[in-house]
């Protein structure tokens, strides 16, 4: 039997109906059912500028350079769905506020063809935790941005933020403002907004340019935050200390975790109100498999994150969690999640079991192993992406995407063998 | 050996184990015979870990209770007293990479092994490793590595090793969150750990126990 030779079935298309299509596509896996074929997702990062031999720096900084590369690279690849470099945070605002944990291609030591870095450290020392139980604000404003952000050294210098609640017997005070270090905070604050508001209408620019060119936008576009032990342990006590604070000071973690929930609860409702973007991205460090044992992940970890989860559903927002590490040992805990609400991306997780366990509950994201598509054959990229088509595919529900994030690293020729073969395997009879 | 020592070690009682090691320093206790016992009990955790009992955080105690004690130690044992090395480890995180915290856990774990380990530290530049190595004449070289940048930049660490004719004389390991048997072919490794107590294993293998 000859095998048919494959065309690009969006070739002749027109982008609105390639976009209706795309859009369709993904927001069916999303609800679980059954699209025409299974959605393909590249969240390039800085395979971008390397395949044009532009540097990191330049994507990173230049927009329109981004925007540029971006459409020659969906129109190479045709995609449903194409991003660039990781925007959040912004160089740009991180550059405004001297940010001491992040390093950015071009700045802090790397070099323009660098990859972005977070510097993980103890920012929150162990004798702070009951200020920061006992009020979160007042302790990230007037120590913990001063500690990261150098341009706002001078809000240490601000009175405890509770004597806002002394009125009008508080005012005369308010000259405070003028003192110079303060002054220059604030200062500092309005160029960083400024910064950051011209980076978020740009963006605005480049999600409408590329739906304008056919692409839909990423599922994941929304409000961003952590499972609660994860932000502690992500920005505050870095991932050593917090894995001693499981032993040397558990208390403190379980009053920490409920006081961050209350606040990103009500913060990610009130940007998807803001923003009428119904999804909150979860992505998830420190709860994988081998990262804690189950009875510690029951007690410190999941109980906060599924809270957090149950209430963005209740207020109509769909969790969208990248279950980074792996989570095969925990899958039975996913699997409580109210069916069809969330949508989980997995990193390193037996996806096929993930399938199995998790298939009917939650879109599932994910599938494409970054290393076969940097150091594999075009045989063995085609073969597995058959398999994952034909069983994590199966039924709706699946977007295929790589199961790191970013696609630094892959080699163009692999990532078009993997996205011409989910076309062509991908669809549904 | 203190049986007790190794049980309150093992079982990561940090206070508990910390005041028997002052009592004993106190009653005259060979320090060499402490840290015996602290690497029996290193033993007993790595076990623990390979069984799924412990995990990385059980690691991560492990290596503070083992440190307070080195600590405490270490300058009460005399240059004649040290024990043997059993053969020389060079261990760093690869350039343009800053992930320390696995690295870190490998090369207390190499240490407390009784192996002379040489942790050149993060973002080595391909050179430095190839200056290093000349330098310190290890038999086996542990890269770590985490984000994906990495891979290539093993890649062209063991090149440079290769280029400088050290390559056949030493046996290299790659270790960090992502590396699987494609990578370590890519690379042109020897092996890949998946964790810390997988790369205690390879030494053993390859210089023995």
């Amino acid at each position: 039997m000859t095998t048919k030779p494959y065309t690009d079935p969006d070739i002749g298309k027109t982008p609105q109906q390639l976009f209706a299509e795309r859009n369709t596509r993904v927001l069916n896996a999303l609800q679980l059912k059954q699209p025409d074929r299974i959605p393909v997702q590249l969240f390039m990062s800085y395979m971008l500028p390397d395949m044009y031999g532009v540097t990191h720096q330049e994507v990173q900084e230049n927009k329109d350079k981004e925007l540029e590369l971006l459409e020659k690279a969906g129109a190479y690849f045709q995609p449903d769905i194409i991003w660039g470099v990781l925007n959040n945070p912004y160089v740009g605002t991180t550059l405004a506020l001297k940010d001491v944990t992040t390093k950015f291609p071009g700045h802090s030591g790397l070099s323009p063809h660098g990859s972005y870095q977070f510097v993980e450290d103890e920012y929150m020392k162990p004798e702070e935790y009951d200020d920061f139980i006992d009020d979160p604000a007042d302790w990230a404003i007037r120590k913990y941005w001063p500690r990261v952000f150098k341009e706002l050294e001078g809000l240490s210098m601000l009175p405890p933020l509770g004597m806002a609640a002394f009125g009008t017997y508080g005012i005369s005070n308010i000259s405070f403002l003028k003192i110079p270090p303060i002054a220059a905070a604030f200062e500092a604050l309005a160029r960083a907004a400024d910064t950051q508001a011209a980076m978020d209408a740009r963006t605005q620019e480049t999600v409408g340019k590329m739906i304008s060119l056919g692409f839909a936008p990423p599922p994941i576009a929304g409000a961003l935050v952590e499972a609660p032990f994860d932000l502690i342990a992500d920005l505050l006590r870095g991932m050593k200390n917090m894995m001693l604070d499981l032993r040397r000071r558990p208390e403190k973690i379980l009053a920490g975790v409920e006081k961050v929930l209350k606040f990103e609860l009500e913060y990610a409702i009130a940007f998807c109100k803001a923003t009428g973007l119904n999804v909150t991205f979860i992505p998830l460090h420190r709860g994988s498999d081998g990262f804690m044992s189950l009875p510690q992940f029951e007690k410190f970890y999941w109980p906060t994150l599924k809270t957090l989860m149950l209430r963005l559903i209740d207020a109509g927002i769909t969790p969208v969690c990248f279950y980074e590490g792996t989570w095969d040992q925990r899958l039975k805990y996913l699997a409580e999640l109210p069916k069809g609400k969330t949508a989980g991306w997995f990193q390193s997780s037996d996806i096929f079991k993930v399938k199995e366990v998790l298939g009917d509950t939650m879109c599932i994201m994910g599938g494409m192993r970054n290393t076969l598509i940097q150091a594999g054959s075009p045989e063995d990229v085609r073969k597995f992406t058959i398999e994952l088509c034909r069983k994590v595919g199966k039924g709706g529900g699946f977007i295929m995407t790589t199961t790191v994030g970013e696609m630094e690293g892959c080699k163009p020729e692999l990532v078009k063998v993997w996205v011409d073969t989910t076309k062509e395997y991908g669809v549904y009879a | 050996m203190n049986d007790k020592l190794v049980s309150l070690m093992s079982d990561l009682m940090e206070d508990e184990t910390m005041a028997l090691v002052k009592d004993l320093i106190k009653q005259g206790t060979d320090p060499m015979s402490i840290l015996d016992d602290a690497r029996r009990a290193m033993e007993v955790v790595g076990k623990r870990f390979e069984k799924c009992e412990y995990f990385i955080p059980d690691l991560m105690m492990a290596g503070e209770i083992l440190k307070g004690i080195s600590d405490i130690v270490k300058p009460l044992i005399t240059g004649g007293q040290a024990a043997a090395k059993k053969g020389k480890v060079l261990i760093g995180t690869v350039a343009g990479d800053i992930h320390d915290i696995g690295k870190d856990i490998v090369t207390f774990m190499l240490d407390v092994s009784g192996y002379d380990v040489l942790d050149i530290g993060i973002d080595v530049p391909v050179p430095t490793f190839v200056q290093k190595v000349k330098e310190f004449g290890p038999a086996v070289v542990g890269l770590s590595g985490f984000l994906t940048l990495a891979f290539d930049s093993m890649k062209k660490t063991v090149e440079a090793l290769d280029e400088a004719g050290l390559r056949k004389n030493i046996k290299i390991m790659i270790g960090g969150g992502q590396m699987d048997d494609e990578i370590k072919k890519y690379v042109k490794a020897d092996a890949y750990g998946k964790d810390a107590v997988a790369a205690v294993s390879l030494c053993k293998e390859w210089l023995g126990a």
